[in-house]
């Protein structure tokens, strides 16, 4: 791959990353989500092999590999087998209703891109510029968090955020050393293992998977 | 690298192969590995103390100890005084712990691995020349003395408040230390104690004076100047004795040692009313410290506020210094401050005699509590004649240690009305009766510490069966007792010393410790507290032979008169209570107390009464109305605060959000 090749896929992946990111606020149906998950999760994969090509750093096609098959295969499995067994497939009445968070959604990304500027223009490699998107992503991540009643819309917010982490760790530095990118990468794996027994055992205990219903969390 | 270089590195040494022996070392003989190695560690600060009193001065950069800032040490004639009366203390506290320690009273691995570290943070903050040098030092006596408080938690419950109230106290004016000493290296840009001497003079007035009251209420919590003295009476007699007596003695020097380094030092002197502030500070101070003092019943909260009424008599002195020093009076700021720092050393050698004392009374007889007492000169003669040796020279009368350096205190008080001003001459009468007051009520509150707690009979079970202590303890406050005697009989051996700290500090110099060296020698030589005590003792023993003589040394012994109500027993004696019982109603209007009367009636009649209770508390008023308030509206903050809580998990998720998202708005916004 010659040198503009890369750069051209590399904002490709990112503008693909961004979208997955908001379209996961913008549909109400669980299924859909996860399917936008696991694109945002291949395009990630695309971001570091193409940073790979464009550095010349051989490991990084490694770490493309594996972030590729636990975040666009291993996390949306396990999402989808807990959606499966929860029996619920609609975000039925969140929070913040559709339109507001796309609005909500357009202000995180705008401030996400002020915020990010001394970044960007930081001339160290061609994926600081693309920096803005994994800020954008972490925060539309939180916001789902706030913003989405159902436990797996949470599992879904929390990989949006940790999906902008990466990204941003790899945009910015071309990537974390890959002991601790395996690291980080058990330790999602685990909470998204954690998240789906929880949503099973709200299931079985409430009836419905609405994080509302855990009220005993204070003092 | 000179002899204080060389002292300072042992004591550094010993401080590790200390807190290694407490850590490592078997229960039994954990306390004579720490105490003998910790009094090594005394022992060479008062080497360099001494060495820099004697005129040499050190200074040192070790780039690498601490990362980006580095340790600056520096050590001139002010830095050894303080340095030379902590190590003669630590030496002799640390003897004492070896018999306090091993015999009952094992605090512990951790408290034992503590203690000279505790010792050691308190040598190198005079040391320290930098301001990141200094406030680490600062902090770590803070936390060390903090968890030494807290030694004994386990076994009272009283404790861990006390160390609530140390922590809060001793945080909060270590922030304010914190803001004045950043702030004014800031605004001198440069860290170093030289760059900000050098820079000092050409700050605004109004930075100067924020930073030097900011300093004064900081160094001044630390010291236990009213009113923020409320940790004092709380943390001193919860503390294990050795302890106490090391807080009571150092630590609480070091406030007045940053209060003259920061307020002389640094800022190099300044306008009249910071030190008619600290002169008022500290002749409330004193005042109002051993007027509470003089009304407790528990020996060593009266020993705590004894503490806050000293700081408060040396904190007026030093403001007086400061205050003769920006009226162009140099002589008489050199005295005033030579009083002040001798009464740092005086009052040292009896505070810590007096706390070995109470720690020796407390082992053996289980309580402090002085109306239980009584009774325990047959027990412990030693300990009496010491506590005895130490209550004098608290009472500040001739022959005791404190006696001198507030004679001299009040003497450059007088003088100095010869200050012009209105606000002088009007203050000056007043510090000067703030003092004698403050002299009259410490004889009354340590005739009673003495009288009721040592003399007559048993009040208690506890004070019956005491007997004396180890002979490690014995030799400790023999040791401090004879430096307190030698500090009174002869203060003029301390002169030079003195003078060359004083000159130190004030920026006049060399002329003004002549000054100072000559005034001591003729206070010596004039009314020599050596004459007088010879003269005391030699009446008094003349005066029993005379009397042995003349009456005869045939005794006869006859039954006592008792009005027919029974033989005369303990209950019958003064107590503690009984004794400041006329003191309390003298000033019933400042103190008062609360007493409370209970007459439960027979239950046949109303008319005969079964049991009649008193109570009768002293609260600590500055306390009541200061403090309460505060803590009260605190509490209720965070009772509101438990609103924001509510339980639900989006909630929680929103303020973190929210939070996130306001900082990178204002980040955006500042940019």
């Amino acid at each position: 791959m010659s040198g503009a090749a890369s750069v051209q896929v590399l904002d490709f992946a990112c503008g693909v990353f961004l979208l997955a990111g908001v379209g996961a606020l913008w549909r109400r149906a669980l299924s859909a989500v996860i399917g936008l998950l696991a694109v945002q999760g291949a395009a990630l994969a695309v971001v570091a092999a193409a940073l790979g090509a464009d550095e010349h750093h051989p490991e990084l096609y490694a770490v493309a590999a594996g972030v590729g098959v636990l975040r666009a295969g291993v996390l949306p499995g396990l999402a989808r087998r807990a959606l499966a067994a929860s029996g619920e497939d609609r975000e039925s009445e969140p929070l913040v209703n559709v339109a507001s968070s796309l609005l909500v959604a357009a202000a995180l990304v705008l401030l996400a891109y002020a915020v990010a500027q001394p970044l960007a223009r930081l001339e160290g490699s061609q994926g600081s510029r693309a920096l803005p998107v994994g800020l954008a992503s972490v925060l539309i991540g939180l916001f789902m968090l706030v913003a989405r009643r159902k436990a797996l819309s949470q599992v879904a917010g929390f990989l949006l955020l940790d999906n902008g982490i990466t990204a941003v760790a790899f945009l910015a530095a071309a990537g974390v050393p890959l002991l601790v990118e395996i690291g980080v990468s058990f330790d999602l794996l685990l909470v998204v293992l954690v998240l789906r027994v929880l949503t099973v055992r709200m299931q079985s205990a409430f009836g419905t998977t609405d994080l509302d219903d855990l009220r005993e969390l204070h003092d | 690298m000179n002899l204080i270089g060389a002292g300072l590195a042992c004591s550094v040494g010993l401080t590790g192969a200390a807190s290694a022996a407490g850590l490592a070392l078997p229960r039994r003989s954990r306390a004579t590995g720490v105490g003998v190695l910790t009094a090594a560690l005394g022992a060479a600060g008062v080497v360099v103390g001494v060495a820099a009193l004697s005129g040499r001065t050190f200074s040192a950069c070790l780039p690498d100890v601490l990362p980006l800032a580095g340790v600056y040490l520096g050590v001139d004639a002010l830095s050894g005084l303080f340095i030379t009366v902590a190590g003669a203390v630590v030496l002799a506290v640390a003897v004492y712990g070896i018999g306090y320690h091993g015999h009952g009273h094992d605090p512990g691995r951790a408290a034992s691995a503590l203690f000279p570290l505790f010792a050691l943070a308190m040598l190198l903050v005079p040391a320290a020349a930098s301001v990141s040098t200094f406030l680490v030092c600062w902090e770590l006596m803070a936390v060390t003395s903090l968890l030494l408080v807290l030694t004994e938690h386990r076994r009272r419950e009283q404790v861990r408040e006390a160390g609530l109230w140390y922590a809060v106290m001793t945080q909060l004016g270590f922030v304010l230390i914190l803001f004045a000493l950043v702030w004014l290296a800031a605004a001198a840009h440069g860290e170093t104690f030289a760059a900000i001497r050098a820079a000092a003079g050409h700050l605004s007035p109004a930075v100067r004076g924020t930073v030097f009251v900011l300093a004064l209420v900081g160094f001044g919590s630390k010291a236990g100047i009213v009113p923020l003295h409320a940790w004092l009476p709380r943390a001193h007699p919860e503390a294990p004795s050795p302890v106490s007596a090391l807080m009571s003695a150092v630590m609480v020097n070091l406030g007045v040692y940053g209060l003259i380094r920061v307020g002389m030092g640094l800022l190099g002197g300044g306008p009249r009313w910071w030190w008619l502030l600290a002169m008022a500070a500290g002749a409330v101070s004193a005042v109002y410290g051993i007027l509470q003092a003089s009304v407790t019943s528990d020996l060593k909260r009266l020993l705590a506020y004894s503490t806050t009424e000293n700081m408060g008599l040396i904190v007026l002195g030093v403001g007086a210094a400061g205050l003769f020093g920006s009226a162009g009076k140099p002589q008489l700021a050199g005295i005033a401050l030579a009083a002040a720092l001798l009464h740092v050393v005086t009052h040292s050698a009896f505070k810590a005699l007096l706390f070995a004392g109470a720690g020796s009374v407390l082992r053996a007889t289980g309580t402090r509590d002085l109306d239980a007492l009584g009774g325990l000169r047959q027990a412990m003669p030693v300990t009496t004649a010491a506590f005895a040796v130490g209550a004098l020279g608290a009472a500040a009368l001739p022959g005791g240690a404190g006696f001198v350096s507030e004679w001299l205190l009040l003497q450059s008080l007088i003088h100095g009305l010869a200050v012009p001003g209105i606000v002088v001459s009007v203050v000056l009468p007043i510090a000067v009766a703030a003092v004698a007051l403050s002299a009259g009520l410490a004889v009354a509150t340590f005739v009673k510490a003495l009288g009721t707690g040592f003399l007559a009979r048993p009040r208690s079970d506890g004070a019956a069966r005491a007997a004396e202590s180890p002979a490690t303890m014995l030799a400790a406050m023999l040791m401090l007792a004879g430096a307190a005697t030698v500090l009174a009989v002869a203060p003029g051996l301390a002169g030079s010393w003195l003078a060359r700290a004083v000159a130190g500090v004030t920026p006049v110099g060399p002329a003004v410790a002549d000054a100072v060296r000559t005034k001591l020698t003729v206070l010596g030589s004039t009314m020599s507290p050596l004459v007088v005590v010879a003269g005391t003792v030699g009446v008094t023993v003349v005066l029993a032979g005379l009397l042995r003589l003349v009456v005869g040394v045939r005794r006869r012994a006859v039954p006592l008169w008792d009005c027919g109500a029974g033989p005369p027993s303990a209950r019958m004696q003064y107590t503690a209570t009984s004794f400041a019982e006329p003191l309390q109603r003298v000033f019933d209007d400042v103190l008062a107390p609360e007493s409370d009367v209970d007459v439960t009636p027979v239950v046949e009649s109303a008319y005969l009464v079964e049991r009649v209770s008193y109570h009768r508390v002293v609260p600590d008023r500055i306390e009541h109305r200061l403090y309460a308030p505060v803590l009260i509206a605190v509490r209720w903050c965070g009772e509101r605060a438990r609103a924001l809580a509510n339980g639900s998990v989006h909630r929680y998720l929103g303020y973190a959000f929210s939070s996130l998202v306001i900082l990178l708005v204002a980040l955006a916004a500042v940019k």
